[in-house]
């Protein structure tokens, strides 16, 4: 796979063969969100038709060439199709931006992935170090100068979306109201393919402001509350979890009682709970579990090798288990859109490990735990200490502290999706290995021994 | 009609114009039209003899020595930004005045300060270099770099050269590694 860099080019046709491109683009940085953007434009670089801006207000072009699919927080997922591709459009300009005082210089990083074909072909990342005030940055063209070539562009506007539009020929619409909501091709929130919907004319220009009202994954209805779904017919997986199928979910509001403020709470027993209402548009933010621990476990002994995991349901019947043993780190950017960082052997590494559920939204149920690997058979030797964040800055903490040698296996917390509420419910519940705690938990793995 | 060359490619500057005595090399490209330090492009010209090597450094013909001493080479002077239609930079070349020995001028550009700004020549749009024929203002020959370019950060943009009597020039588009220092030092000046 190629690593473009800034200013770098290529032609397609060296990297692979096809003529579907997928280019996935993740922002990751202080803002609350980063829109992406795909931009469709003629020969001499100009947005001739609005049509061809694929947005959030706008996930298709009219014949379908271009489309967005939606991912993780701040991440997208666009398909071209070059040979649907009406003859104008020659370049196609891939571009992120973020409102309000926020700008690119302070991004973590933004990374794009190139697949032709299926396969993956190029990638580019750029830092917050590349930037400095740009609120809007063009990051890779897809472009046609005798054949289809790639280029890596990283240069921006400190002017935000307007000024992009504005370079691109595109007319800004005067005002924000310019587009009643009303007619707007908004995509309805459950709806499959949104139909091309009608354009306003040009005269105003096209609204790109993020149309605010547009349904997000909310917490109403969980979308027909699928049953968990048959097994694919070629994966072995296991038996349907017995325990908390999905209709579980009350599916309508959930517990009448109000979302409580987890400001820094700590679930001190088991069977405490604590919910996070996803109806703050918070139904996309990741949830980050942290777990450390000490370094050694005692004088005489040797380290201690410690494991975060997660035994997972999704809201679609998906599931699995995460872990480093085996190597199932999960993904951020596929189902189950949870991942974990790291296998730390030691608790040498200051952060310890983490895991990420980017989509709670989309869970049904995770169970949270952490295993003994080797060093040492006493949770109360390791000073285990797991520590789980949701983005408003709510915390829960629990200490791992079952003196019982033969438990190195600890549940140490469920979450579960009750129809647009997360509710976290501190379990710890120590047992003898995977299979113990799945048999009480009735997720129905099949396990069988594995080392690392 | 000048002649549009491709990478590579060569033609007998001689032959276009057979009273051909002055010529004006001109260099452009589109100024930076995102937010960020503009492109400080810098176009250079090396008398180089059949070694491919200057005599001496008086033959490295830059921003800080736009003429050489028998004035057969004369830099315009530098644009700091590339704004404004046409050439943004020219050399002037009085192909009669050029000294025996000299057997090729290598015409380069180099972005001034790439690496501390992070720019590549990847991200310039829209860069040429023409020759034109400076008593008639005719244009001879035209070469758009378009998409030959990609990180670098010094580029050898064209050659006039000497072949059995004529003059002719070839569109070079190749790029080089380093600044402007290394390529000087590449052809032999002590930089």
């Amino acid at each position: 796979m190629l690593t473009l860099q800034t200013g770098q080019k290529a032609q397609l046709a060296d990297l692979g063969a096809g003529s579907i491109l997928s280019v996935t683009a993740r922002v990751t940085g202080p803002a609350p969100e980063y829109d992406l953007i795909l931009f469709g434009l003629d020969d001499q670089g100009r947005l001739g038709d609005d049509r061809f801006m694929i947005f959030y207000n706008q996930p298709r072009s009219p014949e379908g060439a271009l489309s967005m699919q939606g991912g993780a927080r701040g991440e997208k997922t666009f398909t071209i199709d070059l040979s649907a591709l009406p003859s104008h459009v020659r370049r196609l300009s891939l571009a992120t931006t973020v409102d309000g005082a926020a700008s690119f210089g302070q991004i973590d990083h933004a990374e794009v992935t190139v697949h032709l074909g299926g396969a993956p072909v190029a990638s580019y990342r750029v830092t917050g170090r590349d930037f400095q005030a740009q609120r809007a940055v063009m990051l890779l063209d897809v472009y046609h100068k005798g054949v289809w070539r790639l280029g890596a562009v990283g240069q921006g506007f400190n002017g935000g979306l307007d000024a992009l539009v504005r370079h691109f020929g595109g007319e800004v619409a005067s005002t924000p109201a310019a587009r009643p909501a009303a007619p707007a091709p908004t995509p309805a929130p459950a709806a499959p393919p949104p139909a091309p919907g009608p354009v306003p004319p040009a005269s105003g220009g096209l609204n790109f402001r993020r149309d605010r009202a547009r349904p997000e994954p909310t917490p109403a209805p969980p979308p027909a509350a699928p049953p968990p779904a048959a097994p694919p017919p070629a994966a072995p997986t296991p038996p349907p979890p017995t325990a908390a199928p999905p209709t579980a979910a009350p599916p309508t509001a959930g517990p009448p009682a109000a979302p409580v403020s987890l400001q820094k709470i700590t679930l001190e027993k088991p069977g405490q709970t604590a919910r996070i209402s996803l109806s703050k548009g918070g139904g996309s933010d990741p949830i980050h579990v942290n777990l450390n621990w000490n370094k050694g476990g005692g004088f005489l002994r040797g380290r201690t090798d410690l494991d975060l995991g997660c035994m997972y349901v999704l809201n679609d019947g998906e599931r699995g288990v995460i872990q480093a043993l085996g190597n199932h780190f999960g993904s951020d950017r596929f189902e189950p859109f949870i991942l974990l960082d790291k296998d730390d052997r030691t608790g040498a590494a200051s952060d310890g490990e983490n895991l990420t559920i980017y989509r709670p939204d989309l869970i049904h149920t995770v169970l949270i735990f952490a295993f003994i690997y080797e060093g040492t058979s006493d949770f109360t030797r390791v000073g285990g200490k797991l520590t789980l964040k949701d983005p408003r800055g709510n915390e829960i903490s629990a200490n791992l502290s079952n003196p019982d040698m033969r438990r190195t296996f600890c549940a140490i917390a469920q979450i579960e999706n009750h129809g647009g509420e997360i509710q976290i419910t501190k379990e710890e519940r120590y047992f003898t290995g995977h299979k113990d705690c799945d048999e009480h938990y009735g997720f129905g793995f099949q396990w069988s021994a594995g080392s690392k | 009609m000048a002649l549009s060359l491709q990478k590579g490619g060569n033609i007998s500057l001689s032959k276009q114009d057979a009273n051909l005595q002055r010529i004006l090399v001109g260099l452009g490209w589109d100024p930076r039209s995102t937010d960020g330090q503009a492109f400080d492009l810098d176009a250079s010209a090396f008398l180089l003899t059949a070694s491919g090597r200057v005599r001496g450094d008086q033959d490295f013909i830059f921003y800080n020595q736009l003429r050489s001493t028998d004035g057969s080479v004369e830099h315009t002077g530098d644009n700091r930004t590339g704004v404004g239609d046409g050439d943004d930079e020219s050399i002037r070349v009085d192909l009669t005045k050029v000294p025996a020995e000299i057997d090729k001028i290598a015409v380069t550009v180099t972005i001034d300060e790439a690496d501390a700004r992070r720019q590549n020549f990847g991200q310039v749009g829209g860069a040429f270099i023409r020759i034109l024929n400076e008593d008639t203002g005719q244009e001879l020959t035209r070469y758009d770099l378009g998409e030959d370019f990609s990180t670098e950060t010094a580029v050898i943009f064209g050659e006039i050269y000497r072949h059995g009597g004529e003059w002719k020039f070839r569109a070079v588009g190749q790029g080089f590694v380093g600044g402007l220092g290394p390529m000087a030092r590449n052809y032999g000046v002590n930089v």
